[in-house]
């Protein structure tokens, strides 16, 4: 049980929140602006969800680039070193992309415990910022996770001589 | 000469060494965002210029902006324009337009680009549309593969140079300029640029003669295209005839641009409710892609404020009593270079800042600069070896990058051209903005 609701959220966890914070956006920003052409009237919270919506899209969808290995990267290294180590390049970037990701999960964790002592609220919402900031560590932590995955995936496949994941096309 | 020397003592170990550590990082192939959030993370303990709280603060205040929610607005719009089949159906009218002409299915695609790019905001989703569809039919019509490939990416860069472009957007952010204003001065250099490679096109199929199309302008086939094409014109339409009347802000307008593609779709029943998970979710990570990069480059790009790059660099140069054209020239080389080896988005929200004061010190109107800064850039976009158009062109059709960059040599001359116009003519980019 645990373990089949554990694979869901590993094989969709991203997608859901995703799909979940984009329909925010384009449903928010369309509802004002309805509401500003018909009641003359827009809301100042609207514009709040809007914007913390994107900020949740934005570092979930980072975490979601580093499953699927989409993120920009120069890969001329890859033309000229040996294909057969090239799953150590893979593994050197998600390396990297770990020290980045406990750098940015311990400094954004600050401004949150600082809002939470000052109960810093919002300007439309009035709730605490925390839930907002929360963005920020949510998606480093979702990255962690995913940088974990990929490295012991990427070390079995070539132990095993399987072909290293080489990331999903995002244009085609 | 002395301005200079004192310049280049002020930076020491402590900034050299962070930044040749990024350029070893990037060329080992670690992804752009990493590099950037570790090595501002790296200058800013040992130049000690900011606190590294900053970090975590710049995460979510860099990205807390109502514009820059357009950009994934802006990428959903051209999904969903591709997944209802409208992108078809601006081809068939472009097409319909200029497919008599000798050159006529070459002119057409590049034509179908600049009809696309007036919905997306986005380059590569303006490449991936339309070259899936249109480069098997550029084969057929005796055009190379490869040259093929070239075409459509360089017909792509319009992406970013015909409004509505996430560029523009991320340079307004970066300067604090309106992208309303800065949508309205695109207009003009945009149609430049399209006309352009439209010509270059023409050029090269008349000394190749890969194309021998011939036919006449079939009025009737022209009005049953549009017909077609309406509800793909809507769209442009309350975008940009929405920014620029100011009943919208540019945000705005992508979400009922996007509102109104659904609606379209759900009423030529061209798009279903299943479509929605899979198209968001690609959207999602366009996205995913992009803004993280803003908000790391804007980590950076304040460090660099902090440590007085922007000034050292402004007094290095004047110090030689340099030309405005030289001036201009030298601009031209790094943005040029930092097309080469760098993406858009970092490139826009490092340089602008770094490069605006030098502009305005040569008497360079901020949004003129910003046109010139883009289209720059934009010529990156099919130079190697980072050149996103070209990757998406590749992964298409199969031919490898710098097959398609051989092809692609003569728009990238062509674009030159078109920057230096654009530089030297400011009354092109200021026109049409109110004074």
């Amino acid at each position: 049980m645990l373990r089949d609701a554990l694979r869901a959220i590993d094989r969709n966890g991203e997608r859901y929140l995703l799909l979940i914070f984009y329909t925010l956006v384009v449903a928010v920003i369309g509802v004002e602006v309805v509401r500003r052409f018909v009641l003359s009237y827009s809301s100042i919270w609207g514009e709040e969800i809007a914007r913390f919506a994107f900020i949740y899209l934005t570092w979930i969808g980072a975490s979601a680039g580093v499953r699927n290995r989409n993120h920009i990267r120069i890969d001329l290294i890859y033309g000229w070193v040996p294909e057969r180590h090239h799953v150590w390049l893979y593994v050197f970037a998600d390396l990297a992309t770990m020290a980045f990701a406990i750098v940015a999960f311990y400094y954004s964790l600050i401004p949150i415990a600082t809002s939470i002592n000052f109960d810093n609220v919002t300007d439309g919402l009035r709730i605490n910022r925390s839930f907002f900031l929360a963005a920020v560590p949510l998606g480093f932590a979702m990255t962690m996770v995913r940088i974990v995955q990929n490295t012991v995936r990427d070390i079995a496949d070539h132990r095993a001589g399987r072909p290293i994941f080489r990331g999903v096309k995002l244009f085609e | 000469m002395y301005q200079l020397h004192t310049a280049s003592a002020g930076l020491d170990w402590t900034f050299w060494g962070p930044v040749g550590g990024m350029v070893a990082l990037i060329l080992m192939g670690v992804p752009i965002w990493v590099v950037l959030g570790l090595g501002t993370t790296v200058l800013l303990s040992t130049t000690e210029v900011l606190p590294l709280t900053l970090v975590g603060e710049t995460l979510f205040a860099g990205i807390d902006s109502f514009s820059l929610i357009a950009v994934p607005l802006f990428i959903l719009t051209g999904d969903v324009i591709v997944t209802t089949g409208l992108s078809h159906k601006l081809l068939r009218l472009a097409l319909a337009t200029l497919g008599w002409l000798r050159s006529g299915l070459g002119t057409s695609t590049v034509l179908g680009c600049g009809f696309f790019a007036c919905i997306s905001g986005s380059d590569a989703a303006d490449a991936a549309a339309l070259g899936r569809i249109t480069t098997p039919h550029l084969v057929k019509k005796g055009y190379p593969l490869s040259y093929a490939g070239a075409l459509v990416a360089s017909g792509a860069t319009t992406g970013i140079l015909i409004p509505p472009s996430i560029s523009y957007i991320i340079i307004g952010l970066t300067l604090g300029i309106s992208a309303s204003t800065l949508f309205l001065a695109a207009a003009i250099p945009g149609l430049l640029v399209l006309g352009t490679i439209i010509v270059t096109n023409v050029v090269v199929n008349r000394v190749k003669g890969y194309e021998t199309s011939s036919g006449r302008f079939d009025g009737a086939e022209f009005g049953k295209a549009f017909w077609a094409a309406r509800y793909a014109l809507l769209i442009p339409f309350i975008i940009l005839g929405g920014i620029y009347s100011g009943i919208f802000t540019p945000t705005e307008s992508a979400s009922v641009a996007v509102i109104v593609a659904i609606v379209v779709g759900f009423g030529t029943r061209q798009l279903r409710v299943a479509d929605f998970p899979r198209m968001m979710e690609r959207s999602a990570e366009v996205n995913g892609v992009i803004a993280p990069i803003i908000g790391i480059a804007l980590l950076l790009a304040q460090a660099l404020a902090a440590l007085q790059v922007p000034q050292m660099f402004v007094s290095g140069i004047t110090s030689f009593n340099a030309s405005p054209t030289f001036v201009i020239l030298l601009m031209l080389c790094v943005f040029l270079i930092a097309g080469c080896v760098m993406e858009t988005t970092p490139n826009i929200v490092i340089l602008a800042p770094l490069m605006l004061p030098l502009a305005q010190d040569i008497g360079m109107h901020p949004i003129h600069f910003c046109i010139f800064m883009v289209t720059a850039l934009g010529v990156g976009f099919i130079t190697p070896p980072l050149g996103l158009n070209l990757f998406v062109l590749s992964g298409l059709t199969g031919v490898p990058v710098m097959s398609l960059a051989r092809h692609a040599v003569p728009f990238v001359f062509a674009l030159l051209l078109a920057v230096l116009v654009l530089a030297f003519v400011p009354t092109l980019s200021l026109w049409l903005i109110p004074h």
